[in-house]
């Protein structure tokens, strides 16, 4: 099957800037699938998005509808629809005019029209609002009549950059649901832009994460969260973030600041095989620590546990978050303090404490010490330098490329 | 409440003071225009004898009537293609990056800077040369070019003010980039539109110094030049009550003009367009 949306080596360069502000993007977008482009702000993933649209030429690379490349084609001749972030509604037109417009330039007949609208209208709940002008609608019901001119004539693509990010929390998991309802309804390729990890992770199919115009991975959305591919991916999927923390390898251990974990035989040889240094990142999310005290005898056996203070305590029903503090040595490299700097330092725990999620029958209080057990199985494990990760998934299929950061593509 | 009625007291008596000291010179003319020649020096603002006998008069003067017919024909052309011309020049200022777009723009803010009295004397022999002295387009021309750095200048900050993703998403819905422009952006731009027609029409309207060296005769003479060629009854009498007649007959097309356009000239076409 010939994928919908090819990019080869796709890349943008503003006014000759260095780094160019999209690097090297290859991507293959299947029929009917939901990518999303994710990423802190300036990562180039709308860029990304305005060249697949036609709104920004491409400087360099092949971009693919249907096999044919699209890269020289005005944005009305690729057949795809668009959600802005703005919405982009034309405030002089009303609703039922906003939503027929494509159609009416498209030279659909009036009767038709008429018959597409009011149906695309009552999809999307905007029966009732067809004779007002945006300017009286609600942020949701913008956002609704900006999906209503997308879907209407049944486009090759659906493109969003950032639709529902003008909206309250509340709304935007509501629009969210709509989205991806519509999306499977009417089964049309869709590539979303975001930066809010949780809504990629909730709706793609697939997610690329980007940084600084370069691709870090491409998988779905479980495989990104259990397999990332650098240090970069690992801090910004999840929330909370994943633990990173110095670790040094001897022989046959893992050595960290909450103890030493044994290595078993596969592990060790995947480490070397990916020529692990002696100095490594270890990390582990929240969700692999378990208050000591609620393991089975039998399975603590296989664990690490480890004692430290809870910081402070965050009790959400049935989990609790205990963000212990560390003493001894933090993890500190040149990668981890770039990541610091782009993602925000409180996305990125690791540098001064831990975040654990405990089971909510955990006694963990504020201020005391908690006794702490972590799996090692689950572990995974960065090189300091380059932030790429040594314990890549078994197979790992779906990690198409991994470029470091900076350094443009490998090798 | 009697601090908020004092504040409105006062702001009244202002505006009272600021219409009186524009209106008083217009009624003073309109008041002129409607006395008989013997009570012109009477001094009184009320006419004491009310006479249309100045309106008869300057529309039996043949000069007037064609000048009349010359100015609304020269200025509405004028008006209208500067208008077209300016519309298309500040979208691409204020939308485009083109090479020689900074030279542009200060090209064009150095014509409107110009004093065009240092112009008048080569226009003059310009047109003599190409024969276009005494005709209409001898006048549109420099009215163009005078009045298209006011047009491109109110209608790029008109054109700044609508938000690009519009466009853009009128692209994405398959139009092209004139079908964009024309049915997304120069609807939003209306009220600029408007605006800079009005601006333009009372400044070639207005102009004396263009019409009063660039023509000659009936066929392409303007009424502001008509009105100062208004001689008396005798070489003695003054033609106050015929040049008071024909300012008010000059203020009917710009105030009707005005107030045509003045609807169009709607604030906030905009709001809603995006976020909110």
């Amino acid at each position: 099957m010939v994928a919908a949306i090819v990019l080869n080596q796709v890349t943008k360069r503003f006014h000759n800037e260095e780094p160019p502000a999209v690097q090297k993007v290859d991507l293959e977008i299947a029929d009917g699938e939901f990518v999303v482009l994710v990423g802190p702000s300036g990562c180039g993933k709308s860029t990304t998005l305005n060249m697949i649209a036609g709104l920004e030429d491409i400087t360099s690379g092949e971009l693919r509808i249907d096999g044919e490349r699209v890269n020289e084609w005005a944005p009305k001749d690729r057949n795809l629809a668009m959600v802005f972030q703005s919405y982009a509604l034309y405030p002089h037109m009303t609703v039922r005019e906003n939503i027929a417009f494509p159609l009416k330039l498209a030279r659909v007949r009036r009767s038709i029209i008429e018959t597409q609208v009011v149906d695309t209208a009552r999809k999307l709940d905007l029966a009732d609002l067809l004779d007002r002008k945006p300017a009286t609608l609600s942020g949701g019901q913008r956002q609704r009549v900006a999906m209503a001119r997308a879907i209407v004539r049944k486009p090759r693509a659906f493109l969003m950059d950032e639709p529902l990010s003008n909206l309250d929390a509340k709304l935007r998991v509501q629009m969210q649901i709509l989205v991806s309802q519509v999306q499977k309804d009417q089964g049309v390729t869709t590539v979303y832009v975001t930066h809010d990890q949780t809504e990629a992770m909730r709706l793609g199919d697939r997610v690329v994460v980007l940084r600084g115009g370069v691709v870090q991975q491409i998988g779905a959305p479980q495989l990104l969260y259990e397999h990332p591919a650098n240090v970069f991916v690992a801090g910004f999927i999840g929330s909370p973030a994943m633990n990173l923390l110095p670790a040094r390898l001897e022989h046959a251990a893992l050595r960290c600041v909450v103890g030493e974990l044994p290595l078993s035989d596969q592990m060790r040889r995947t480490l070397e095989a990916a020529g692990a240094p002696r100095d490594v990142i270890l990390g582990v999310r929240p969700e692999h620590f378990e208050d000591a005290a609620l393991v089975k005898p039998g399975i603590k056996q296989q664990g690490v546990t480890f004692t430290a203070r809870a910081m402070m305590v965050e009790s959400l029903g049935p989990d609790k978050y205990a963000h212990l503090a560390l003493d001894g040595e933090q993890a500190s490299t040149a990668e981890l303090e770039r990541l610091a700097a782009e993602t925000g330092t409180a996305d990125v725990p690791g540098a001064t404490h831990l975040v654990t999620r405990l089971s909510g029958a955990s006694a963990a209080t504020q201020g005391e010490k908690v006794h702490v057990w972590f799996d090692p199985d689950h572990v995974q494990v960065f090189d300091p330098a380059d932030g790429r990760n040594l314990t890549p998934a078994p197979g790992a299929p779906h990690v198409t490329q991994v470029h470091r950061p900076g350094t443009g593509t490998p090798g | 409440m009697g601090a908020g009625w004092a504040r409105k007291g006062w702001w009244a008596i202002a505006d009272i003071v600021i219409l009186g000291y524009a209106l008083v010179p217009v009624l003073w003319i309109v008041s002129l225009s409607f006395k008989p020649l013997s009570s012109v020096n009477d001094g009184r603002f009320i006419p004491a004898e009310f006479t249309w006998s100045n309106y008869r008069q300057i529309f039996q003067i043949a000069s007037f009537v064609s000048a009349l017919r010359n100015s609304i024909g020269i200025a509405l052309i004028a008006t209208g293609l500067s208008v077209v011309i300016g519309t298309l020049a500040a979208y691409a200022i204020a939308r485009l990056s083109f090479p020689g777009k900074k030279l542009l723009v200060g090209v064009t803010l150095l014509i409107a800077m110009f004093p065009p009295i240092s112009l008048v004397t080569p226009l003059f022999d310009i047109e003599r040369t190409i024969g276009l002295v005494d005709t209409w387009p001898g006048l549109i021309l420099p009215y163009i070019t005078f009045s298209l750095p006011l047009a491109i200048y109110t209608l790029s900050a008109f054109f700044r003010e609508i938000p690009w993703e519009l466009e853009k998403a009128a692209q994405m819905d398959g139009a092209t980039p004139f079908q964009a422009f024309h049915s997304v952006i120069l609807p939003l731009a209306a009220p600029g539109v408007f605006t800079t027609a009005i601006l333009v029409f009372i400044f070639c309207w207005n102009d004396f110094l263009f019409a009063v060296s660039l023509t000659t005769t009936d066929a392409s003479q303007t009424t502001t030049v008509a009105i100062a060629q208004f001689s008396g009854a005798s070489e003695f009498t003054e033609p106050t009550g015929s040049i008071s007649a024909a300012a008010v007959v000059l203020t009917i097309p710009i105030i009707s003009f005005v107030l045509l356009f003045q609807r169009r000239i709607v604030t906030g076409l905009t709001t809603g367009a995006i976020k909110g």
